[in-house]
């Protein structure tokens, strides 16, 4: 497909771009007649100039983030609920094509118009707004109006419903253009996003809603339309159509609503209470309620990132001690001031002063420990305020960064990655520490970190996102201060193996990206030297990687940064509507191994490119100066690259059914809820006894047929997990199963077509242990499709077996070995290409119970200490040439801990709490590749693990 | 770089940081340093920050401890290829400072009027101390890093039994022990009811003062009685074995030895001879191991009383294709190891009684909200593995031959195996 440019070959002359000369390049555009392409008429760029444009820094950095709360999908799956209307996948898409193709059609035709309105928006943007709200519509807009009209033609049976909406106003975002005049739409456009036409007799008004009321100019506030993009439209719940009645209570009507508008002082969060059509009302207030009172606030980690009000936040941490310093070895003879030996210091809280007002002794450890004993202070922990905190040091030259954290949060034995890891994503952003801890960066190092505290000492603060994913529950309630700490810190990143039908495709378009041998990427196009050569990219999808074609290093350092900024977990949660990140980096593989004889690899300069869309997100590290011209000073972002990039997105998009396919799909290797494991009490005697039974049980049923797997546990849960895997596989569009949430597992077995009785006696038997487990959502639903990858892939060995015995191999997926699948969690690290598989949140999520919740916990945690002790183990790999002899224990290549748990809150005081026992073993691989494995199982069957991820990473494709 | 390898004690007036003593590497630290060292922590201490310890990337570590705001004692592990953990550091302040205490009371330590005194008494302590910073040749010998006391289990303790209590009693005492190799092989019930960390003391006590028939010697226990001497009175019956009582001023040392050690002990020399020679490798002479484990540690978590049994010994000539086993000593340095790592990580230390208020070493065992009960580690040198019951806890090491599934169950048998022959 032929791209077209959006901007002048001006901006292409390597001459670099700032935000000013951006933005002449845009005037300059809008006069000149450049032919609007088919993809630059597409719903994000159907402006002129890009709307990240505004937020380029000085330095040529960009990150800007734009939420879509419940816009396209979402929404319309909302309002169709409320409705009662049932859109299909197909219908669906059918209007999304239709409304693409008519903007764009309407793009084409009248490309003039549009960059007339882009201009008239620059100048004054209310009005622009409105433009663009009424004139060129997008398509999120139309699909709404689709909506409404539905709305109208069922208006009969409907009545009207109030509903309360939060939304995150911002006055200040206003700060910047003139002050809206009441004509234009006012505040409640340019501030709220609602387009309300004054006047009687405008707009759609309902017959019975009382558009004027008697006695009073005051006109009731209709929707008529939304801004793009704007607070109302971001949160979903604003239809056109709606009644806005109150703002947080205040009764408002056309005549007060500026003034109400006007008194909000700050970036707050306001409660617009809405009259909505719905019928009966029933369904949608219930709906809400379990949403939780309604609309989505945006999430804390939002807010941070768009580096709004951080106080309140800061505040909270404020009694904990934490600090970052960066301080100065070299003592001057005569200081000058006071405090001249701290060049940066981060935060100003009480306890933190504390810490500061302490640092002669981190300076004179760090002096004498290296004097004493020829080595580099590393950690050191000291009693504040009656908690505990380590310090964590790093010597780079003549500095000393300096990082304290309370021991509940980072445990000794992890200061040091926790330390590394961000020196690294320090020295990835700005080259050194040094270039970083300078003067001009501290706004950037104080938001920097203050993201980092709070993702390590309040984590569910900022992740309590207020929407939940939503075909799959919420994230478990207590957040798991572990697991993030654990996965964080591998070097690797989390993997989802795609159907290799999809992966060809996804490395297919990615390839074709980097090639960037077409259209105005070519050098051929304006004969000129391109600016930049394409390194890489990496694909990620609701912050799984699915694609990467970065080396191992580039990769880590790519990922650090998404993980500092919690990118990854952002598109998982929310919807993002655009980001767009632009910054120069510097690779940390070029600076950590020195260049081989012979080949240098060019002194260039590199930058990284962060693109995301609705759930995509793709990460491209650029180089400029080696085959690409060189560049000099601050360099923004380059058009070209970004509408690039958010092309290869948008026909990703076509994929991504696909991709959650695979997300919807049960887990590959079957995975066991630990609460299974524990007998709900009635009727077996304790723990012990029943976890002796259950092998025998199985063995019985395995002789006998298809005894019910039945004596073996009283089964409300797993009719439980069964109804839950049922809605997965109806939405993946499966066989359909007349499948009641009521009918035992057993009944359901019987269902499966085409297998014969003896297999299916077989499958019954081989499976009972799986089939208890989520096995019961596996053997049952992989058998018709089978299309991700399969870790059990047997190679050359099926061809020895029968179709049918094949089949049943793959229907039962089960990594542990025995009658019962004892598999509770895994985690596996391919050292060699970055990258962990390990259960999905989704997978997980599914396996909801009480116990399995703290079992992750416990895992991660555990897996803490794990990695602690083969880290120790390892040979120091890139850590100043120190010898690193931990412990004495020697290298460890295996490492498990047996738990007991018991039931929370056991009542019955006659018996012991029944205990259920379960391994977690990590296991380091380093031939024939280095791989870590970490694995939670029951302890009823021992394993090896080297077996297991043996089978695990066997026919993974990466 | 300063200083010579291993740990150095240095002790020092909290108040003032005056240097009492200095113990450890040959090689002393230079005044300045030693000062400094203080200097940081008496900063800290000033602006609310209470410093408890630092570690290099080599793994040396500094760990500093106050006790009753007199005496400042700041410990430093040169790291290298002697790795000494953080806790092993930290149990050898707490017992240096109770040495300190046995010898000379709490009383002097506490209000120090007289440094320079103060410094010469303190020279009495420096056997003990140097015993506590080097073991010497039996490094089987766990308790300072336990806190329970090591233990002999004879085949026969009755006949013990009897014969200590009667002498006991007749020493006008209910304190009793009769040691052997150092290890405690019969006590009175009195005896056991010391704080563990003091039997582990009295019993490093009588080995350092192995080589003399008999003496008298003033002891303060830290716990029990640290403001009021009683006395210690020793006695060798055997080379190798000794026994000992705690009393009041009666009897006198030549009574003693006169009279009440011929009269209870001449009859039980020839069983005395049989227990030295039985136990010349083994202080569980009934129990057989099996041939795959290299060394345990057993640990009464009720009584506070630990066994430390090795295994087959290294064989003389390495066989082809075998890796060698690794040596007597190093197998109790790894076992020593082992014992760190799964006490700091998983499991919980003898007295876990009362937690300090104010927790001056992390407990990652905190953050498990499961109890973890096994733990095992594959090295490249052995096996290991540890299990904790609730009265109970077993640290194996086993040779590289034992496969890992065998592990647990060989541990879970040995376990129940010397607990059923030996009522431990």
């Amino acid at each position: 497909m032929e791209h077209e440019r959006m901007c002048e070959p001006a901006s292409r002359s390597g001459a670099p771009l700032s935000r000013e000369a951006a933005e002449d390049v845009g005037d300059v555009g809008s006069d000149t007649t450049s032919t609007a392409s088919s993809y630059s008429a597409s719903d994000y760029s159907d402006e002129l100039e890009p709307e990240w444009l505004d937020e380029v820094q000085r330095n040529g950095e960009l990150f800007y983030l734009e939420l879509s709360e419940g816009e396209e999908e979402e929404a319309r799956a909302r309002a169709s609920a409320a409705n009662h209307v049932r859109f299909s996948e197909q219908e669906a898409e059918i209007i999304t094509e239709e409304g693409r193709h008519r903007a764009g059609g309407a793009a084409a035709v009248t490309p003039r118009l549009k960059r007339l309105a882009g201009l008239l928006r620059r100048k004054k943007r209310p009005r622009g707004a409105l433009n663009r709200g009424d004139g060129s519509t997008p398509p999120s807009i139309l699909k709404n109006q689709a909506g409404g009209a539905r709305h109208a033609g069922q208006q009969q049976q409907q009545q009207q419903v109030l509903k309360d909406v939060c939304v995150y106003l911002n006055p200040k975002r206003l700060a910047s253009t003139p002050h809206p005049s009441p004509e234009s739409g006012g505040l409640l456009e340019a501030l709220l996003g609602v387009v309300h036409r004054g006047g009687p007799g405008t707009g759609a008004q309902r017959p019975g809603t009382g558009a004027q009321r008697p006695g009073t100019g005051a006109q009731r506030l209709t929707v008529h339309g939304l801004v793009p993009n704007s607070p109302a439209s971001r949160s979903g719940h604003i239809l056109i159509g709606d009644v806005i009645l109150a703002v947080d209570d205040v009764e408002v009507t056309s005549e007060n609503i500026e003034r109400v508008l006007s008194c909000i002082p700050g970036p707050t969060q306001v409660k617009l209470t809405l009259e909505t059509a719905a019928p009966g009302g029933g369904p949608l207030a219930g709906d809400e309620g379990v949403r939780g009172g309604g609309s989505p606030a945006v999430s804390q980690l939002v807010r941070l990132l768009w580096g709004e009000d951080t106080a309140e936040l800061q505040m909270a941490v404020a009694h904990i001690p934490h600090a970052v310093m960066y301080l100065s070895l070299r003592l001057d003879a005569e200081p000058t001031h006071e405090e001249q030996e701290i060049l940066y210091q981060y935060p100003v809280s009480e306890a933190s002063a504390q810490l500061k007002g302490v640092r002669g002794i981190f300076l004179t450890l760090c002096d004498m420990l290296e004097n004493v004993t020829g080595g580099q202070i590393i950690s050191s922990s000291l009693l504040l305020r009656k908690q505990l905190v380590h310090v964590g040091y790093w010597k780079e030259g003549e500095h000393l960064l300096v990082v304290g954290l309370p021991s509940d949060r980072v445990p000794l034995i992890y200061l040091q990655s926790v330390v590394e890891g961000v020196v690294r994503t320090l020295r990835v952003m700005y080259g050194s520490l040094d270039s970083a801890f300078c003067e001009a960066n501290s706004p950037r190092l104080d938001h920097f970190f203050c993201l980092f505290f709070q993702q390590l000492i309040q984590p569910s603060r900022l992740i309590d996102s207020p929407t939940s994913p939503p075909p799959a529950p919420a994230p478990p309630p207590t957040p798991d201060v572990s697991g993030t700490l654990f996965l964080d810190s591998l070097p690797a990143v989390r993997w989802l193996t795609l159907p290799p039908e999809i992966k060809v495709e996804v490395d297919t378009v990615l390839s074709d990206f980097e090639a960037a041998d077409f259209g105005d990427m070519s050098e051929d196009f304006y004969g000129m030297r391109r600016l930049y050569v394409t390194l890489g990219s990496c694909l990620f999808y609701k912050g799984y990687l699915i694609a990467n074609h970065l080396p191992k290093e580039d990769l880590r350092d790519v990922c650090l940064y998404c993980q500092h900024y919690s990118l990854l977990p952002l598109a998982s949660h929310q919807r993002v509507g655009q980001l767009v990140i632009w910054r120069e980096v510097f690779p940390q593989r070029r600076a950590l191994h020195s260049p081989l004889l012979g080949y240098a690899e060019p002194q260039g300069r590199y930058f990284l490119l962060i693109v995301g869309l609705r759930h995509l997100m793709q990460c491209v590290l650029l180089e400029a100066g080696g085959c690409g011209s060189p560049v000099e000073g601050a360099v923004g972002p380059d058009c070209v690259y970004v509408d690039q990039v958010k092309a290869t997105l948008l026909q990703l998009e076509g994929l991504e059914a696909g991709m959650e396919e695979r997300l919807n799909a049960p887990p590959a290797p079957c995975l066991s809820c630990a609460d299974w494991f524990l007998p709900a009490g009635a009727g077996l005697a304790g723990g012990q006894a029943a976890r002796d039974r259950l092998p025998s049980i199985s063995r019985l049923a395995n002789a006998l047929r298809p005894l019910p797997p039945r004596a073996r546990r009283p089964s409300p849960q797993r009719s439980l997990s069964d109804s839950g895997s049922e809605g997965g596989h109806g939405e993946g569009g499966g066989t359909v199963m007349p499948h009641s949430p009521s009918s035992t597992p057993d009944s359901a077995r019987k269902m499966p077509p085409a297998t014969s009785s003896s297999a299916f006696a077989r499958r019954d038997s081989l499976g009972s242990g799986g089939s208890d487990g989520s096995g019961g959502s596996g053997s049952l639903f992989r058998i018709p499709r089978l299309k991700h990858p399969n870790p059990f892939y047997l190679g050359s060995l099926r061809k020895s077996l029968t179709e049918r015995e094949t089949e049943e191999m793959n229907s039962t997926l089960k990594l542990s070995s025995g009658l019962e699948n004892t598999l509770f969690h895994y985690v596996l690290m391919e050292s060699v290409q970055g990258v962990f598989i390990a259960p999905t949140h989704r997978d997980m999520a599914q396996l909801s119970g009480s116990i399995h919740p703290q079992l992750i916990r416990n895992f991660h945690h555990c897996c803490l200490s794990i990695r602690a002790a083969f880290q120790q183990s390892l040979p120091p790999r890139e850590r100043r040439g120190m010898s690193r002899q931990h412990g004495g224990l020697g290298p460890v290549k295996e490492h498990g801990v047996l738990f007991q748990c018991k039931p929370e809150n056991w009542t019955d005081q006659k018996r012991p709490a029944p205990t259920m026992t379960y391994w977690v073993i990590g296991r380091m691989l380093l031939e024939p590749i280095p791989q870590e494995f970490y694995v939670c199982f029951h302890d009823s069957v021992p394993e090896v693990p080297v077996e297991m991820a043996f089978r695990l990473s066997f026919g993974l494709a990466l | 770089m300063l200083q010579a390898e291993g740990v150095q004690l240095l002790c020092l007036t909290a108040s003032s940081g005056v240097p009492l003593f200095s113990r450890g590497s040959t090689k002393q630290l230079p005044f300045s340093v030693i000062g400094s060292l203080n200097g940081v922590h008496m900063f800290g201490g000033g602006q609310g920050a209470l410093l408890s310890c630092c570690e290099t990337d080599r793994g040396a570590r500094v760990v500093w401890r106050v006790f009753r705001d007199s005496v400042m004692l700041i410990a430093v592990s040169s790291g290298g290829d002697s790795t000494v953990t953080e806790l092993q550091l930290c149990r050898l302040l707490e017992n240096t400072w109770n040495c300190m205490v046995l010898v000379l009371g709490q009383e002097e330590l506490s209000n120090v009027r007289n440094v320079e005194r103060l410094k010469r008494d303190l020279r009495s302590c420096y056997r003990l101390i140097d015993q506590l910073l080097d073991p010497g040749d039996d490094e089987s010998v766990m308790g300072y890093l336990t806190n329970c006391a090591d233990c002999l289990l004879p085949p026969n303790p009755s006949l013990l039994q009897e014969a200590l209590d009667a002498f006991t009693q007749a020493a006008d005492s209910e304190f009793g022990c009769l040691l052997i190799r150092g290890r405690v092989a019969v006590a009175t019930e009195k005896w056991w009811r010391l704080v563990s960390q003091e039997v582990v003391l009295l019993s490093l006590l009588v080995r350092c003062m192995s080589g003399t028939t008999s003496c008298d010697y003033p002891v303060f226990l830290p716990v029990g009685s640290p403001t009021v001497a009683h006395r210690l009175l020793r006695f060798q019956l055997l080379q190798g074995v000794d026994v000992c009582t705690l009393c009041g001023p009666a009897p006198s040392l030549h009574h003693a030895k006169t009279e009440l050690v011929g009269r209870f002990w001449s009859p039980l020399m020839e069983t005395l001879h049989g227990l030295l020679a039985q136990t010349q490798h083994t202080p569980v002479p009934s129990i057989a191991l099996h041939p795959d484990i290299l060394a345990l540690l057993l640990i009464n978590r009720e009584t506070s009383r630990s066994l430390s049994v090795p295994g087959r010994p290294p064989a003389v000539t390495p066989q082809d294709g075998v890796p060698p086993l690794p040596s007597s000593s190093r197998r109790w340095e790894l076992l020593r190891l082992f014992y760190t790592f799964a006490i700091t990580r998983y499991f919980t230390s003898g007295e876990a009684a009362a937690p300090p208020a104010e927790p001056l070493q992390e407990d990652f065992s905190q953050g498990f909200c499961h109890t973890p009960l096994h733990c095992y580690l594959v090295t490249e040198e052995c096996k290991c593995y540890g299990l904790q019951t609730p009265q109970h806890q077993l640290f194996l090491l086993a040779a590289l031959t034992m496969p890992t599934f065998a592990l647990r169950s060989i541990a879970t048998q040995t376990l129940t195996s010397i607990t059923a022959a030996t009522g431990f």
